[in-house]
């Protein structure tokens, strides 16, 4: 840190080299050291602790063959810097571009392989443990699963996946087991041992290849059927991908659009509805559900998603207001801690998406200061039009 | 890279034996290749500016590769002609294989490489983009050459940076990322990391590698708009990235994060052998600091800050932008003007002995290994696309 008076924020001791030496004799040492250490980079593969560390499995699924990789994650050493760590050069990776069908005027839609109710079941529960999969929401996974397509190999011996080409695919074992083989060059070569050493066994209810579903990379290992008869089930990365962003995209845009028909956000820019998009969080509750009610102090501002709710104040059994898709409530809880004016009971199964007046104040301050952007009058707004009325 | 000029100039006196082994190899590898090339222009004494007119690769001496990637590669590069003065300047040539940017289904991100290179050209820690050209096999952009070399050689040389060089530096990257988010409908940088960034020959970062930068209001109402190609180091993935929720800007603090870590203690927060175990820590596992080296408040708190999940967390993208972020008690003192201005020096005084020094850049094979042919079909389908450059 700067001492007072020195003018540098950046401190007198900010050169390795003591600060005397700086451009001249100092930095010189270190262009000479190039010749005979090892620092790392793509031209110097003997660097340091490498050796199998250099080997950067891109594989994943099971992966229980990658107990030898994971065992070698030591502890750092006494100088804090942990041993097996791959000091060399970082290849950046990439996935094939993607735009939502709405921007690109095709009409995608995810394929549907029909499963019967015990496949699904045994499908579900073969990705349910893997991060790839537990965040989707109902109808990602049911399109997921849905777009898993069977994949028969007859006969033992065939190699499913084949280390160092490219990888298209995930797959979930059915039926019948496989075989993980590694060859230490990093690639299936050629002759009766090309496959290296055999590093495990993949059951049915396992998985593997799943690198495959983020971008492609070489495969890291070879996977053969053990036996005659067995099954898989496939999923490419572009169907995979496209599901999630359909859905997320739809589901965004619908937020957006819901957003710009909040008069108390009618001054947010396009860019500020879409941050606020990333904060809105989806429920989903039954009939008959209490969402929000009267008296108590709201936090949360709510979209309708789907479904039908009411809104009921004390004393009346009539309803005073009906909500539908695309309406919103709450929305004064942005605004101050009045407690709300009114209950709402969902009249069917709804989905609704929160958004917390933390979040939001997080994101875009506070909503006074939205307003104050432009002349908001006419509180013409869910609760509120019912406090005129009433 | 066979269709590159053919003839090296002389070797520089004190270069590395390794460095004119490699450049007296290449040079006689190219001149086998290409014997028809003509060594000597006519019109050596006419002025020759590089912005004035339409370029080609003969208008340039390959004098040796900077470094690689998997489908383009960088050379340092001279004028072959000119006047005296003109062929004594130097300049970084990306040289991107046609059917490699193809077959890898690069072309939309080469594209807005060349684009946003250019619409943000004239930030003081941004590479300075001189033009862009094409023949047959591959696309070409001419940057201003940055002889310092890479950040990423001198943190590992130094293995760690202490606070006040991690300031120096995390300080000029916000000022980049203010900049690029701010640009109209918003860019996103995407590919953070060490490895990205350049010294200068007074220490000062240049941001290189524009080819995942994306510029998320591209759409009719330009407006930003979330974008979904995975794309960057697997090191440095945002989580919303790796869940494919659509990501925007946010992910270049993420990044910046991670960044920070890994200078402070020289290696990522989160890394395996496997990229599936990087990434599943990436969405799993909070920010561990080691014991040693010590870290202070501040810095762990700046990391934490931007290496949050949810992104109506993450600083940065809350309330208040990058001001937020320099207003965090990590750049207490730092006078962000003599920042943008460059009134202090860099911590590191990269050893360049002169303007087209090489030294601070590793060598790299100077041959492709895949030198696939752009057929006349390729050209008819897919030339349209590369029409910028």
């Amino acid at each position: 840190m700067a001492g007072p008076g020195f003018n540098s924020p950046f401190g007198a001791n900010a050169n390795p080299f003591g600060s005397s030496r700086l451009e001249t004799g100092g930095m010189q040492r270190v262009a000479e050291e190039d010749e005979n250490d090892t620092i790392g980079s793509p031209t110097t593969p003997h660097f340091g602790l490498s050796g199998g560390g250099l080997f950067r499995a891109p594989f994943g699924g099971d992966a229980s063959f990658d107990a030898g990789a994971s065992g070698v994650r030591n502890p750092p050493n006494p100088e804090g810097y942990p041993a097996q760590y791959n000091f060399a050069r970082r290849t950046s990776v990439s996935a094939e571009s993607l735009k939502p069908a709405a921007d690109s005027d095709d009409n995608w839609t995810p394929p549907v392989h029909p499963k019967t109710p015990e496949q699904l079941e045994r499908l579900k529960k073969a990705i349910s443990g893997n991060f790839l999969f537990s965040h989707l929401d109902d109808e990602q996974t049911a399109q997921v699963l849905g777009a898993l397509v069977e994949k028969p190999i007859p006969a033992a011996g065939i190699k499913v996946i084949t280390q160092g080409d490219a990888g298209d695919f995930f797959y979930v074992v059915e039926k019948g087991s496989f075989d993980v083989y590694v060859n230490s060059s990093g690639a299936l070569q050629p002759g009766p041992d090309g496959m290296g050493e055999k590093v495990s066994t993949i059951e049915a209810g396992g998985s593997f290849g799943e690198l495959a579903l983020m971008y492609n990379a070489p495969r890291a290992a070879t996977v053969v059927s053990a036996e005659p008869h067995c099954t898989l089930w496939a999923l490419d990365r572009v169907t995979f991908r496209r599901i999630l962003m359909e859905s997320t995209f739809t589901r965004r845009r619908m937020y957006e659009g819901f957003l710009e028909e909040v008069p108390l956000l009618s001054s947010l820019t396009p860019y500020e509805r879409s941050k606020i998009a990333d904060a809105l969080e989806s429920q989903k509750f039954p009939a008959g559900h209490e969402i929000i009610r009267e008296g108590e102090p709201g936090d949360s501002f709510y979209l309708l998603e789907s479904g039908e709710a009411v809104a009921y104040r004390s004393g009346n059994d009539t309803p005073v207001k009906h909500y539908r898709k695309g309406d919103f409530f709450g929305e004064l809880a942005l605004l101050n801690d009045a407690p709300r004016a009114a209950s709402v009971v969902s009249q069917t199964e709804v989905k609704v998406a929160r958004l917390g007046k933390k979040a939001f104040q997080r994101l875009l301050g506070p909503v006074e200061g939205i307003m104050r952007r432009t002349q908001y009058v006419g509180v013409q707004t869910g609760e509120a039009v019912i406090s005129q009325r009433l | 890279m066979a269709a590159t000029v053919a003839h090296s100039q002389t070797i520089p006196p004190g270069l590395h034996p390794l460095q004119a082994a490699a450049l007296r190899s290449a040079s006689s590898g190219q001149l086998q290749q290409q014997p028809q090339h003509p060594q000597q222009r006519d019109f050596d004494d006419e002025p020759f500016d590089v912005t004035s007119r339409k370029l080609s690769v003969s208008d340039f001496v390959r004098v040796r590769t900077l470094g690689t990637g998997t489908f383009a590669r960088v050379c340092l590069v001279r004028p072959s002609h000119g006047t005296e003065v003109d062929r004594a300047k130097v300049y970084a040539l990306k040289i991107l294989r046609k059917t490699e940017v193809i077959k890898l289904k690069q072309i939309d991100h080469v594209r807005h490489e060349r684009q946003i290179l250019a619409d943000v050209r004239g930030h003081p820690f941004i590479t300075s983009f001189v033009a862009s050209f094409s023949d047959h096999e591959f696309l070409y952009i001419l940057l201003d050459y940055v002889p310092g070399g890479e950040l990423f050689t001198y943190l590992r040389k130094f293995r760690r940076f202490d606070e006040s060089m991690a300031r120096f530096y995390a300080a000029e990257i916000v000022l980049i990322l203010e900049h690029l988010h701010e640009q109209q409908g918003g860019i996103a940088y995407r590919d953070m990391k060490p490895e990205n960034l350049l010294l200068d020959a007074e220490g000062h970062i240049k941001l290189v590698d524009f080819g995942f930068a994306k510029r998320l209001g591209n759409n009719e109402s330009g407006h930003p708009v979330e974008t979904y190609t995975l794309c960057g180091t697997p090191e440095y993935l945002a989580p919303e990235v790796i869940h494919n929720k659509g990501h925007t800007t946010a992910v270049d603090w993420w990044a910046l994060g991670i960044l920070i870590y890994e200078f402070l203690t020289g290696y990522p927060p989160f890394w395996h052998q496997n990229p599936i175990e990087i990434y599943k820590q990436i969405v799993e596992k909070p920010i561990v600091f080691p014991q040693e080296p010590p870290i202070s408040d501040a810095a762990k708190d700046i990391i934490r800050q931007f290496c949050t999940v949810d992104r109506s967390r993450r600083l940065g993208n809350v309330s208040g932008g990058a001001a937020k972020v320099k207003a965090h008690p990590f750049f207490k003192g730092v006078d962000w003007d003599a920042v943008y201005q460059k009134r202090h020096r860099g911590p590191i005084i990269p050893p360049v002995r002169y303007p087209g020094d090489a030294q601070c850049f590793d060598l790299y094979p100077e041959e492709d290994a895949n030198k696939e042919e752009y057929t006349n079909e390729m050209a008819d389908r897919y030339d349209e696309y590369f029409a910028d450059f």
